[in-house]
């Protein structure tokens, strides 16, 4: 069977990438120049980067992602662009993901008014009780 | 000047607190207070609503307020209305028993009152309120309407039409003529801003058969003279009628090829005009850019215009479009539905680049969920330029259903059947269905479960328990099919998926009469031997592992106008159990709209084979029954029979093919009604019965030759609030002397 | 067939006080789903007795009496109603601490719409604002805690399942919600082991270690602190966290609803 692709994320094409010079080119010039970057660090002020990867869906198997292109643009103290780095998929780590949830101690309403909540539409099909073999 | 009060003393009070009424004054003792000042604390205390007159009376060094408070309301009641209920228009009304009594608001309601009226089409219709004061300071409210007469709309007429009669365009129109039917009609009321809205059904009216420049210049309604109704008059212009010129493509994104989008258009040069070419043109292109990955990309249409001709040349531009990403997706009304339920309906992540064309088509699946009243999805500005927050607002409606029935049959006692189905099983999006009959001739209990999502997977995963037992009440011998079938469906690719499954059951027949001849004045009885012999083959397990693969345009294609559905399935009985064999079915189905998507044509060629591994048996529940294949039969009623015996059984047949084809098209009647009318036209045979068993028959007709029926019927469809509903009438015009027609059937279906 | 018209005499033959008497007997006694009887009593006092001291004290217990049946819109118009009538009165603050609880009461699951989580933030904030030194202030900040606690929550639902479809990037965005507008309640660790686990899966170690480190400065006992730093010392996770079978997962997702 055929795979089928998705991408997500966005990667700034190279022709404008190569617009920035590392040391010249501030934050706020970057903004206008190659668009929104997809996150940034944790604190304030450290950088930027763009994300964009392609998943490969095999039938009944789960998506798995084929190709992964990261630019990550980082600033000195004063908002100057100091380096451009690019990584491809096997610069990341397979991250197992923790199970262990915050439960909200809120907890919503209970299963039975949930069920009985959602009831009321008349069923045609049950109605007049057809069922094909 | 100023004011220094030593003491505030409040007079007139009733029900108000003191402390609440120094609360509004905000007038502290032995605090100099300005006129001003004096004049905002009458203010507030106005301003509370609470009462009827305030006069604040400084008298040396102590204010006085003085205070009439407004009654509290006792009753409300509404005089006079017919039309309206009075609990109709009580939710419009403000004014509530036991709550303070404001003339204002009492104003307020009337106009309320009276523009709930003209919504209803009543536009002369006066409401004008009493009060009624009670001695102990309550007060009662009476609304007194006079609805006077519905003003109908006499006549239609039209000015400027050259090309279309004055009774085609009145079709387009939603405001209708006073006809026979008028007591019932809504649609027939005066009512103003339906007449606009159907300016602009005349103008599409219009631009969709080729006059771009189509105008309504003007309408005039003027009063009959007996004051009844009016006559209304649309003035058109229409300007000249306009076909396609050259259709070109263009593209400027560099990674796009033309070649590729150019025969996406789909327009031929010299047919009329219509705005809809256009955009289903680009929404084909677009589709094919998303589908390649290409961000940004915007379809274009750049008419230019030819009089001379009377031609219009149209080029499709790829562009880049702006820049813009999403910078979230915010889901709201989901009181039911899980957040993931619906955003996974999104192809398009957060931070993924802003496409409307994906944004339209996830609204679409969200609303093909069924979950939801209304599914609007809309886009507001981000935090930056170039973010833009996809809102989603959802308002539910049940999707569980209870059915509860019981009966009682002399011979089968009494039985009982509930049943439950869940589509949204706790705001999941599984679905569950709980059937258990107990009544004793035939009951169907069975239980179904539907993760469409399975593991975060695009995979639909189900399993279904069955457990039917049919008695000899209406048929001549009692069936009892028990089984599971765990299944996974997934796509494979753009517009097909595939469905594996394993199946286990147990069938057994039993309770046939044997054949007995005729002695003396007894006459023959009993069924076919066929079925007796088959019965000694006791309860047969069957195991089968097998596979559906379908291909539909249906659901995502790229032109509503055109479907088209193939299924190809197979299943594979003898991994173990007694029955042994291969069961091949098939199906191709096509729908398309014509007339501007007023009719419907579809056809469905269906067709299956079942063949036994050499030296097994099949029986009748092995075999092809002729349910749902041919209309205008019974499902037992046709397809090889034991006309010799007495009680002339059907035997199903292990090969079977039907043709569909019907049509669906408006009947005239308004469309609020949603009834449509159609005609059917249906063929097929059903044969084959193993020679080994045909030697056992009586008189087997139909067993190895196929005999061809067909039959022909008109049928009514209603999307009723029960859901689609279909009555078909149908006669059979070619049929076996022994068959058992069926004129009449009731079905439900899900989607015409 | 005749209903069992109780041969009561007419209220108007009793004093207020009994009437709201009767009517807080009723509530004391009855079922606290069927507040029917209770209910008649107390709107019985505001109709007789429309501007007796019980008519006030009968129209708060009205709306006791609907909140504690889940009658919510009624409770809140009541509540609403007293608030205008009695704005200073000393029972205001227990109204307007009413009127929150219908909102936060029928707060629902993170998974579904948190409008009324707004409103009860909303409701609970002028409680403690404006009857700041009333008994109800303080238990009313003690929910809006909660409900703001709930909102981070929700936040963390949308963030594990873009991280559970491997979008790092959208599933940071939203821990960083979490980071920087809910940094005062419970999920704030478990933002930010998510986001070690996202930055890690990204390759960019830097700033897994930043957020590593912020964990580990402010909840250094939090059992996220734990888990991002084994992380971090690329050490396995301890197995409460790492999960189990093909099949108990097929459970967890399938039957529980769970998103991982």
């Amino acid at each position: 069977c055929q795979p089928l692709y998705e991408n997500h994320g966005y990667v700034p094409p190279a022709d404008q990438l190569a617009g920035v010079q590392v040391g010249k080119t501030t934050r706020d010039e970057l903004d206008g120049m190659i668009g929104r970057p997809s996150s940034s660090g944790v604190l304030a002020g450290s950088g930027w980067y763009y994300v964009q990867s392609r998943w490969r869906t095999y039938g009944a198997f789960a998506p798995k992602e084929v190709d992964r292109q990261v630019v990550a643009i980082s600033f000195d103290g004063k908002g100057v662009v100091s380096d451009v780095a690019r990584y491809g998929l096997d610069h990341g780590e397979v991250v197992t993901l923790s199970r262990r949830v915050t439960e909200s101690n809120i907890k919503g309403i209970g299963i039975v008014r949930q069920l009985m909540g959602s009831f009321g539409r008349i069923s045609p099909d049950q109605a007049l009780g057809h069922n094909d073999k | 000047e100023d004011f220094r009060f030593s003491a505030v003393k409040i007079e007139g009070n009733k029900r108000i607190e003191p402390a609440t009424i120094l609360a509004y004054a905000k007038v502290a003792k032995g605090q100099t207070v300005s006129g001003d000042q004096l004049n905002d604390a009458y203010q507030r205390l106005v301003g509370s609503g609470l009462f009827e007159t305030v006069d604040l009376v400084p008298q040396g060094g102590t204010l006085v307020i003085r205070v009439k408070e407004y009654p509290m309301v006792g009753v409300v009641a509404f005089e006079g209305n017919r039309v309206l209920k009075d609990d109709a228009i009580a939710k419009s009304v403000k004014t509530k028993p036991n709550h303070v009594f404001s003339p204002a608001q009492v104003e307020a309601d009337a106009n309320l009152i009276a523009e709930g009226y003209t919504q209803a089409g009543r536009i002369n219709v006066r409401v004008d309120p009493k009060v009624i004061r009670r001695g102990d300071g309550r007060v009662d409210v009476a609304f007194e309407i006079k609805e006077g007469y519905t003003s109908e709309v006499h006549r239609i007429s039209f000015t400027g039409n050259r090309s279309y009669s004055d009774f085609t365009l009145r079709q387009a129109l939603s405001t209708k003529q006073a006809g026979i039917l008028h007591r019932l009609i809504q649609s027939d009321n005066f009512v103003p801003d339906r007449l606009e809205q159907d300016k602009q059904n005349l103008i599409d009216f219009y631009q969709s058969r080729g006059y771009p420049d189509a105008k309504v210049t003007g309408i005039s309604s003027d009063m009959a003279r007996a004051r009844d109704g009016y006559f209304v008059t649309f003035n058109i212009e229409e300007g000249q009628q306009y076909k396609f010129g050259n259709i070109t493509t263009v593209s400027e994104v560099p990674d796009l090829n033309v070649d590729e989008f150019a025969p996406l258009a789909k327009i031929k040069t010299g047919s009329v005009y219509t705005p809809t070419a256009i955009d289903l043109a680009i929404t084909r292109m677009e589709q094919l850019a998303l589908k390649k990955g290409a961000n940004f990309v915007r379809v274009d249409p750049r008419v230019t215009r030819d009089p001379a001709t009377q031609t219009l040349n149209v080029q499709f531009a790829l562009v880049r479009g702006p820049r813009i990403f999403v910078e979230r997706i915010d889901i709201k009304g989901n009181t039911t539905t899980l957040d993931s339920v619906i955003r996974r309906e999104f192809r398009t992540d957060e931070g993924d680049p802003f496409n409307p064309r994906e944004i339209r088509n996830s609204a679409d699946r969200i609303r093909a969920l069924g979950f939801f009243s209304k599914a609007d999805v809309n886009t507001k500005p981000g935090t930056n330029p170039d973010q833009v927050v996809v809102d989603v607002n959802v308002e539910e409606q049940p999707t569980g259903s209870l059915t509860l029935g019981a009966s009682y049959g002399a011979a089968s006692g009494f039985g009982v059947l509930v049943g439950v189905q869940e589509d949204n099983f706790l705001g999941r999006g599984q679905s569950l269905g709980v059937q258990i009959g107990t009544t004793a001739d035939n009951q169907q209990s069975s239980i179904d479960f539907v993760e469409p999502y399975f593991l975060g997977r695009d995979v639909k995963a189900r399993m279904h328990l069955w457990y039917d037992t049919t008695s000899n009440d209406n048929a001549d011998y009692n069936t009892r099919i028990q089984g599971l079938q765990p299944s996974v469906e997934f796509p494979v690719a753009e517009n097909s998926r595939l469905e594996a499954r394993y199946a286990y059951g147990k069938k057994k027949l039993f309770g046939v009469t044997d054949y007995t001849a005729a002695s003396g004045t007894t006459p023959a009885s009993g069924s076919s031997p066929v079925l007796s012999y088959e019965q000694s083959l006791g309860e047969r397990t069957a195991s089968s592992v097998g596979y559906t693969y379908t291909w539909d345009t249906m659901t995502t294609n790229l032109d509503p106008r055109y479907g088209y559905t193939f299924k190809f399935g197979q299943d594979y009985y003898g991994l173990g159990g007694d029955v042994d064999a291969i069961s091949t079915t098939a199906l191709l189905a096509a729908q398309r709209k014509v007339m501007h998507e007023s009719v419907r044509l579809r056809a469905e060629l269906e067709g299956g084979v079942i063949t036994p591994r050499s030296g097994s048996d099949l029986t009748i529940l092995d075999r092809f029954s002729g349910y749902g294949k041919v209309r205008g039969f019974e499902s037992h009623g046709w397809g090889p029979r034991d006309v010799g015996a007495p009680n002339g059984d059907a035997l199903g047949g292990q090969y079977f093919w039907a043709l569909r084809t019907e049509t669906e098209f408006p009947i005239g009647l308004p469309e609020e009604y949603g009834i449509t009318g159609g005609l059917f036209w249906d063929t097929g045979a059903l044969w084959g019965v193993s020679s080994s068993e045909r030697a056992l028959a009586m008189g087997l007709d139909d067993s190895d030759k196929m005999h061809i029926r067909s039959a022909v019927g008109f049928s009514f469809f209603w999307r009723s609030a029960l859901g689609p509903l279909r009555i078909d009438f149908s006669k059979a015009i070619k049929k076996e002397t022994y068959d058992k027609e069926q004129n009449f059937d009731l079905t439900i279906s899900t989607k015409f | 067939c005749g209903s069992k018209k109780s041969a009561e005499p007419p209220m108007e033959s009793f004093t207020a006080e009994q009437i709201y008497h009767r009517g807080e007997y009723e509530m004391e006694t009855g079922n606290p789903r069927r507040p029917d009887e209770a209910l008649k009593y107390f709107k019985g006092v505001q109709q007789v007795y429309p501007y007796s001291q019980w008519a006030k004290r009968a129209l708060i217990m009205e709306a006791a009496t609907e909140h504690r049946a889940k009658k919510y819109e009624d409770a809140r118009s009541s509540a609403q109603e007293y608030l205008n009538l009695y704005p200073g009165d000393e029972d205001a603050a227990y109204a307007q601490y009413l009127l929150a609880l219908t909102y936060y009461d029928q707060i629902d699951e993170v998974g579904r719409d948190q409008g009324l989580t707004f409103q009860a933030l909303q409701a609970l904030r002028d409680v403690i604002e404006k009857y700041p030194d009333s008994d109800y202030a303080r238990s009313a900040m003690m929910k809006f805690d909660m409900a703001f606690d709930h909102l981070a929550a929700k936040e963390m639902e949308i963030g594990r399942y873009y991280l559970k479809r491997g979008n790092y990037t959208a599933a940071i965005n939203r821990f960083r919600v979490v980071v920087e507008q809910y940094q005062t309640t419970t999920q704030t660790p478990e933002a930010l082991e998510r986001l070690v686990e996202c930055y890690l899966a990204l390759g960019l170690t830097d700033q897994a270690q930043t957020a590593g480190a912020i964990l580990g400065h402010n909840f250094q006992s939090s059992p996220f602190y734990q888990d991002a730093y084994n992380r971090l010392k690329n050490r396995g996770l301890d197995p409460e966290a790492k999960g189990e079978s093909w099949l108990s997962k097929v459970y967890r997702q399938v039957i529980k609803g769970d998103q991982l």
